[in-house]
C-alpha cells in the first residue's frame, strides 16, 4: 500500500521518543520494527570492506517504490524519474510544473517533505536548456531526502516556490546571481554573493575562472577602480591527486538506472 | 564574394519575462530610463563623485543607447531587469563611489585600434 | 470530557494543544473528501488521498474522543501535528483542482536534455 511505503522508513527514528508530547499520564510507544529499517549487513563482505558504502537493497526498493508513486501521482509534470548509485531518489519535471510538484511534495501526506535543503544549479552549456535547477528536499517525518530537477535557458523565467518553502528566498537569489536564471514573482530578487557593479553570472561555463576584471584601489582617485584583467603568467593547471573528480569523460554512469515502472517509460 | 545565406526564420512559443509586445517593452525601457534620469540630481548631490548632472545624464544616454539594436523582447526585458536592479542598488547607496564611477571606466587604457598603435602595443 | 485524559501542553514551542482535536480532524478530513470527489475517477492523487484520509478518518470515527488513541494508531505525530497535516493535504487538494496534475505529461524534453554525461 502506498500510504506505508515512507512510513517504514521512519519507525526508528520516531520510535526513540522524538515525538514526545507532554501529556499528564506517562505514555509508552510499543517499538515496533526498529531493526528491520537498519541497514541489512548481512553480506560477509560488508565486514571485510568497512570503508566501502554499503547498499540497502530494502531502502533502495523503499525510495524508488516512492519514486514510481510521486511519477503515477503527477504525470503532467514528471518527466523521468532516477535512482542514483548512492541510492538518492531524482524527480525530473517539467517547469511549468516546479509550484505544484513541490507544493505536492510538502503538503501530501505520504510526502511531508516540509524542509528544503538547497537549491543547486547546473550548467551544460551543450543543451539547448542549459541550466539545470535542483531542488533538494528533506522529509522529517518519514527520514528520506529526495532530488527535484527542473531544466531552463537564459532567457526563461522559472516560478519562484517561496510561496512553497521561504528558505527558497536566498538560495533563488544565488541561482539567479551566479547563472542568471530568472525567478517569477520572486519577492526580491537581486544579487547575493557578487560585488554591486558585477557584470556576468560566474558560474556559467563560460565564465572563465579568473574572471574579466580586476578591482584595485587607486591612490590618485581616492577610490576602488576596475579595470581589465591583466595576469602575470597565463593560467596553468596542476593534476594533483585529489578525491574530486579529474576525468569527466571516464565516469561510470551505468550505476544510474530509471525507477519508472516497465510498463510506463516516462521520456 | 560572399553569399546571402537566406536566414531561415523558426519561431516557437516561449514564456515572455516581462513584456507581451514590442510596445509594451518600449514602455518599460522609457519608465526605466525616466527613473534613473529623475535619480540623477539625488545621485549627483548625495553620492560623492566627481561628475556633475549634465555628464550623469550623458553617461545615463549612452548606456541606453548601446542597447539600441536589442530587438529580442526577451532579452529587452532582462536588460531592463538588470536596470532596475542597478537603480535600487545605486538608490538605497549599497553601491559606494567606486561602484558609480565604475560605469565611466576612467581608467581603463583604451587599447589602439590602428595598425602602428597595435603594433607598438605589442613590442614591450 | 469525562474519561478522557488532558492534555496540558504539546511540548513543541508555538504549538497550542488543540480543543475538541478529534472534531477537528475529521471535519478537515471530510472537507478533503469533498474535494477529491471532484476530481476525475481515474486520477491517482484522488485514488491515494482518499485511501489515506479515509483509513484515518476510520481511525479517529473509532476512538470518538479519545485523541491519545488517534496519536497511537496513526503513529504519525501528536493530534495538533496530524491536524496540521489534514490542513496541507486540504489546501493541496483544492490547488490540484486548479493545476489538474492527472493530465498526461505537458512538455516533453529535449532527447538530450537528462543525459549524464552530455555527449560532446
Amino acid at each position: 500500500m502506498a500510504s506505508n511505503i515512507l512510513r517504514k522508513l521512519s519507525c526508528s527514528l520516531k520510535n526513540v521518543g522524538l515525538s514526545g508530547s507532554r501529556v499528564y499520564q506517562g505514555l509508552s510507544v510499543a517499538p515496533s520494527v526498529l531493526s528491520r529499517c537498519l541497514s541489512s549487513e548481512a553480506s560477509a563482505g560488508a565486514e571485510s570492506r568497512p570503508t566501502v558504502r554499503q547498499h540497502d537493497a530494502v531502502a533502495r526498493e523503499q525510495i524508488s517504490d516512492f519514486g514510481r508513486y510521486v511519477a503515477e501521482c503527477l504525470p503532467k509534470y514528471v518527466q523521468k524519474v532516477q535512482m542514483t548509485g548512492t541510492d538518492e531518489l531524482e524527480v525530473l519535471i517539467a517547469p511549468e510544473g516546479v509550484v505544484p510538484v513541490l507544493t505536492f511534495l510538502k503538503d501530501h501526506h505520504n510526502a511531508q517533505f516540509a524542509s528544503l535543503a538547497d537549491i543547486g544549479g547546473v550548467d551544460v552549456p551543450t543543451r539547448m536548456y542549459r541550466f539545470e535547477v535542483v531542488y533538494n528536499l528533506l522529509s522529517l517525518r518519514y527520514n528520506t531526502r529526495i532530488r527535484v530537477k527542473t531544466y531552463t535557458d537564459e532567457l526563461t523565467p522559472i516560478d519562484s516556490v517561496n510561496e512553497v518553502y521561504k528558505a527558497a528566498n536566498w538560495y533563488e537569489r544565488e541561482i539567479w546571481d551566479m547563472f542568471g536564471v530568472f525567478f517569477a514573482d520572486h519577492p526580491d530578487l537581486r544579487r547575493i554573493l557578487t560585488d554591486y557593479g558585477f557584470e556576468g553570472h560566474p558560474f556559467r561555463k563560460d565564465f572563465p575562472l579568473s574572471g574579466y576584471v580586476e578591482v584595485r584601489y587607486d591612490d590618485a582617485k581616492k577610490r576602488v577602480v576596475v579595470e581589465p584583467l591583466e595576469l602575470a603568467q597565463e593560467f596553468r593547471r596542476f593534476e594533483l591527486n585529489s578525491p574530486w573528480e579529474q576525468f569527466p569523460n571516464f565516469r561510470d554512469t551505468s550505476v544510474i538506472e530509471d525507477a519508472t515502472t516497465p510498463a510506463a517509460e516516462k521520456k | 564574394m560572399a553569399t546571402v545565406k537566406a536566414a531561415s526564420v523558426v519561431t516557437r512559443q516561449v514564456r515572455p519575462i516581462l513584456s507581451l509586445t514590442q510596445e509594451d517593452s518600449r514602455r518599460r525601457v522609457l519608465a526605466l530610463y525616466k527613473a534613473w534620469y529623475r535619480q540623477i540630481p539625488h545621485i549627483v548631490s548625495e553620492i560623492d563623485i566627481p561628475k556633475n548632472q549634465k555628464q550623469c545624464q550623458e553617461k545615463l544616454r549612452e548606456e541606453f543607447l548601446k542597447h539600441k539594436d536589442v530587438k529580442d523582447i526577451r532579452v529587452i526585458d532582462m536588460l531592463i531587469i538588470k536596470g532596475q536592479m542597478e537603480l535600487k542598488e545605486t538608490v538605497t547607496k549599497w553601491k559606494q563611489v567606486g561602484h558609480v564611477m565604475a560605469y565611466w571606466k576612467d581608467t581603463v587604457n583604451k587599447k589602439p585600434t590602428d595598425f602602428l598603435g597595435k603594433f607598438l602595443d605589442g613590442k614591450d | 470530557m469525562a474519561g478522557v485524559t488532558l492534555k496540558l501542553a504539546t511540548g513543541l514551542t508555538g504549538m497550542k494543544v488543540a480543543r475538541h482535536p478529534t472534531k477537528t480532524l475529521s471535519g478537515i478530513y471530510g472537507k478533503i473528501l469533498r474535494t477529491t470527489a471532484k476530481m476525475p475517477d481515474d486520477a491517482a492523487y484522488r485514488k491515494y488521498t482518499e485511501a489515506v484520509v479515509r483509513d484515518r478518518a476510520a481511525v479517529v470515527e473509532r476512538a470518538g474522543d479519545d485523541w491519545k488513541r488517534v496519536e497511537q494508531e496513526l503513529n504519525s505525530g501528536q493530534i495538533e501535528e496530524l491536524i496540521i497535516q489534514a490542513d496541507k493535504e486540504l489546501s493541496l487538494a483544492r490547488k490540484m483542482l486548479a493545476w489538474k496534475p492527472w493530465e498526461p505529461l505537458v512538455t516533453k524534453p529535449e532527447a538530450d536534455q537528462w543525459k549524464w554525461p552530455p555527449p560532446k
